[in-house]
């Protein structure tokens, strides 16, 4: 029982990542392209101008796919925390059942009341009903999302809260908790990283079709939007919303911060790794190239600065896996990083008329769509491994929180059932979105 | 105490809408390979189960939200304990949500033959596996002094002590539910389609109908054998009674609609059955949630399983905010969607 293979928490703690990193592909789609179907509507409804109309229809059927999706892979997230973490729910279920609860009631209503007449529903319901009708849906899906991270935030930064006689979690103060300064950092963090993955699908289908010379006026619409949103979407990513997160882990989680970073030692004047592979054995950065001063500046605003290292904390307090955690933050701000360029070289381009016609740079805007849902990933590993060892930071550690009636054979059944179904969703979902790609939003191909 | 008792009955509530509101969708989809012979029948039928799938279907997942914030202690024991068979149910409603977005995006015959297969696949096992849940509920579970459980898929099948989740009784709930449901789904499809598939819904309408009353009979006196004690709690409980009066109420509606064919009054008592049963039922149990099969006073009861009260407190604030929402959606919608849904002609598509 001492191997990983017999210890229900690993695998309880498998069978989460593994099913919410699934999940959250699809809805990181929907909420970034949820405003742009909104705004496409608007124009529409403003102008006339039948591009609008032609452009939502289509994103309308990839969002429906994202969203049918996004439903039957979430309804599991929200029963593994009582199958899988029934400790965790008995403890906590007071406080952050109420976001979860408010999620279904407040989000997933309104959003599942408007999706099937937003896909289906524009000739039945007229423009401006339609119209609305995109509004309830990209509220509902960005509410579900705050209810979320407020849920996710409590984890991170608990507030709001009282320990009950009988020592489990009870709430004291709603708004307190609803408007936890965590979940607004975070909130606002994500979802700018989700129009990210939203405007990089965009431009990325117009830079298809652009290549292939195909939908060249829907394409044009999409590199438009696509490019400039992306551009400034990637912007807040990394400013202020990126900063304001580091601050935050670095006010509240000092050791997160410290093994994200591969801080093995305290001091004054901290520098800020760019590269560099952190052994932990040895407790150093191998190989490092860093920046004097850098991480002293962005956790605090100056360069002398202290900031804490690893070694200032007994090891049961350290993230378990830093490796990871370190690799994770490292390539999502390396990303981001990227993005910007890109997006920037794409609206350069786009300003100067020419951007239809630079191949050089269609190509990588085609075939960038995959890397905003690696950062996002990468962003949500960094969150999760960085809270460990705890569940609730500082309250409930990880190891307490899984079901005990609950044996590592049956959570490995379980993950091996999910596998191989999420398998068959992802080539379903796959083949019926490439059909839509491929048959194009100009095409006269129907469908139910 | 008195919160408790409330979210107690707004759970209840929760349920019995998905109950009466999925239920019809379950019987809609156990029924369409039979009613529906036509590709253009099996869409009509698809079409009558609507764009509010999803929207009914939300009505189990709050309700899981719910139960998590009011009976943290419930929902932790319960779905643990049950942890296989609601992997079971959360497959099944996967499959269930893909047929049906899958099944419509290919117009050719053997793909959506497929999907359809799926589709009443996953609604047969859905509409048993939340009987055999129910069913479950009123027999009890091998609680142990700490308050939790595991259950395996069955033991020796029977229903006193060391109990599984299939034993004669719980598999007999399973089958009457699915009778309900079923004949619920038909009462709905009948009031929804018009031509062949109209008429052959409400053929089997009546013959479900007529079933139900006998498995009802048979599954109360199974249960009065299972938990004698159920008996005189339901007789000493006034909300039961008023359960009771409703589901009456329900069977004269049905019985004289499907007389005198007025399909909404058939389709509105089929609704009230529901609704005056599990009512009837919630209200029996109270304030027992987890029966144990080993030893009385380890059962759990709403008020150990809830939160604190401040959280419940909280919780009543925005409750019922999010319930005028969701209705005033639902109106929205439904005003939409009138009137009978038509055999759509074959060149049409969807």
């Amino acid at each position: 029982m001492n191997s990983a293979f017999g210890d229900p928490a690993f695998w309880h703690r498998i069978q989460f990542a593994f099913t919410i990193t699934y999940h959250y592909l699809f809805p990181q789609l929907t909420m970034g392209l949820a405003w742009f179907l909104v705004y496409w509507k608007w124009k529409a409804l403003r102008t006339g101008d039948e591009r609008y109309n032609r452009a939502v229809r289509f994103w309308a059927k990839i969002f429906g796919l994202n969203f049918a999706v996004g439903v039957v892979t979430g309804i599991p997230m929200e029963f593994q925390f009582g199958t899988n973490w029934a400790s965790f729910s008995r403890y906590s279920g007071g406080v952050i059942g109420q976001t979860l609860a408010m999620e279904g009631m407040f989000a997933f209503f309104l959003e599942s009341a408007f999706i099937g007449a937003l896909v289906w529903g524009e000739k039945q319901l007229g423009p401006f009903k339609h119209f609305l009708v995109a509004l309830g849906v990209a509220v509902g899906s960005w509410a579900s999302g705050y209810f979320i991270l407020v849920t996710n935030s409590f984890m991170q930064y608990p507030v709001g809260y009282e320990i009950t006689p009988e020592g489990n979690l009870g709430l004291t103060n709603i708004s307190e908790y609803l408007l936890n300064p965590w979940a607004v950092v975070q909130f606002a963090h994500n979802q700018s990283a989700a129009v990210v993955t939203g405007s990089f699908a965009i431009a990325a289908l117009g830079a298809f079709y652009t290549l292939r010379r195909t939908h060249l006026e829907q394409a044009s619409l999409y590199l438009r939007s696509g490019t400039l949103v992306g551009l400034i979407a990637s912007l807040l990513v990394a400013f202020p919303t990126g900063d304001q997160q580091a601050k935050m882990v670095a006010h509240h989680q000092p050791v997160t911060l410290a093994a994200m970073e591969g801080r093995f030692h305290g001091g004054n004047m901290a520098d800020i790794s760019v590269l560099g592979e952190p052994d932990v054995k040895a407790q150093k950065l191998d190989n490092p190239i860093e920046i004097p001063g850098g991480l002293s500046f962005l956790a605090n605003g100056t360069f002398e600065s202290s900031v804490h290292g690893l070694d200032e904390y007994s090891q049961d307090l350290w993230p378990d896996n830093i490796e990871l955690l370190y690799y994770s933050f490292h390539l999502m701000v390396t990303l981001g990083t990227i993005f910007i360029v890109l997006m920037g070289l794409a609206t350069l381009q786009r300003f100067r008329g020419q951007l239809e016609t630079s191949r050089w740079l269609l190509w990588p805007l085609m075939l960038a769509f995959p890397f905003p849902y690696i950062a996002n990933t990468l962003g949500w590993m960094t969150t999760e491994l960085g809270r460990q060892p705890w569940l609730i930071y500082g309250l409930f550690r990880t190891k307490d929180g899984y079901s005990h009636t609950v044996s590592a054979g049956d959570a490995i059944f379980t993950i091996l059932g999910f596998i191989g179904l999420y398998f068959v969703l992802g080539l379903l979902f796959l083949y019926l979105t490439g059909r839509e790609i491929y048959h194009g939003p100009e095409g006269e191909h129907d469908h139910g | 105490m008195i919160m408790v008792e409330i979210w107690y009955g707004i759970l209840a509530f929760m349920l019995t809408t998905y109950v009466v509101l999925d239920g019809r969708n379950f019987g809609a989809g156990i029924l369409h390979l039979f009613v529906a012979r036509t590709p253009a029948e099996r869409r009509q039928v698809i079409a009558a189960v609507g764009p509010l799938l999803s929207w009914h279907e939300v009505w189990l997942v709050a309700s899981g939200g719910v139960m998590f914030v009011a009976f943290p202690r419930l929902l932790a024991s319960g779905f643990s304990g049950y942890y296989l068979a609601l992997f079971l149910v959360l497959w099944c409603l996967l499959l269930r949500g893909i047929s049906l977005e899958v099944g419509g995006h290919l117009n050719d015959r053997m793909w959506q033959s497929l999907w359809d297969g799926v589709f009443a696949f996953s609604n047969i096992l859905l509409g048993i596996l939340f009987g055999t849940a129910l069913g479950n509920v009123a027999r009890g579970v091998p609680m142990n002094p700490t308050g939790e459980f595991h259950m395996a898929f069955f033991t020796n099948f029977g229903v006193r002590g060391d109990v599984g989740l299939l034993d004669w009784y719980t598999v007999s709930m399973g089958v009457v539910c699915m009778v309900m449901v079923t004949a619920h789904g038909a009462t709905y499809l009948t009031l929804k389609t018009e031509g062949p598939v109209h008429d052959r819904c409400s053929r089997i309408a009546r013959w479900l109908w007529c079933a139900v009353p006998v498995f009802f009979v048979l599954i109360s006196v199974e249960s009065w054998y299972v938990r004698p004690a159920l008996l005189p709690e339901m007789l000493g409980s006034p909300l039961a009674w008023v359960g009771t009066l409703v589901t009456l109420a329900g069977a004269v509606a049905v019985f004289t609609g499907l007389r005198h064919r007025l399909e909404m009054r058939t389709f509105l008592g089929s609704g009230a059955i529901i609704v005056g049963l599990l009512g009837a039922g919630a209200a029996t149990i109270f304030p027992v949630v987890l029966y144990s099969t080993l030893k009385t006073e380890d059962s759990m009861t709403a008020y150990t399983a809830a939160s604190s009260l401040k959280s419940l407190e909280l919780a009543m604030i925005w409750w019922p905010v999010a319930l005028v929402l969701t209705f005033s959606y639902f109106w929205f919608i439904v005003r939409q969607y009138p009137g009978k849904v038509k055999l759509p002609r074959d060149e049409e598509g969807v």
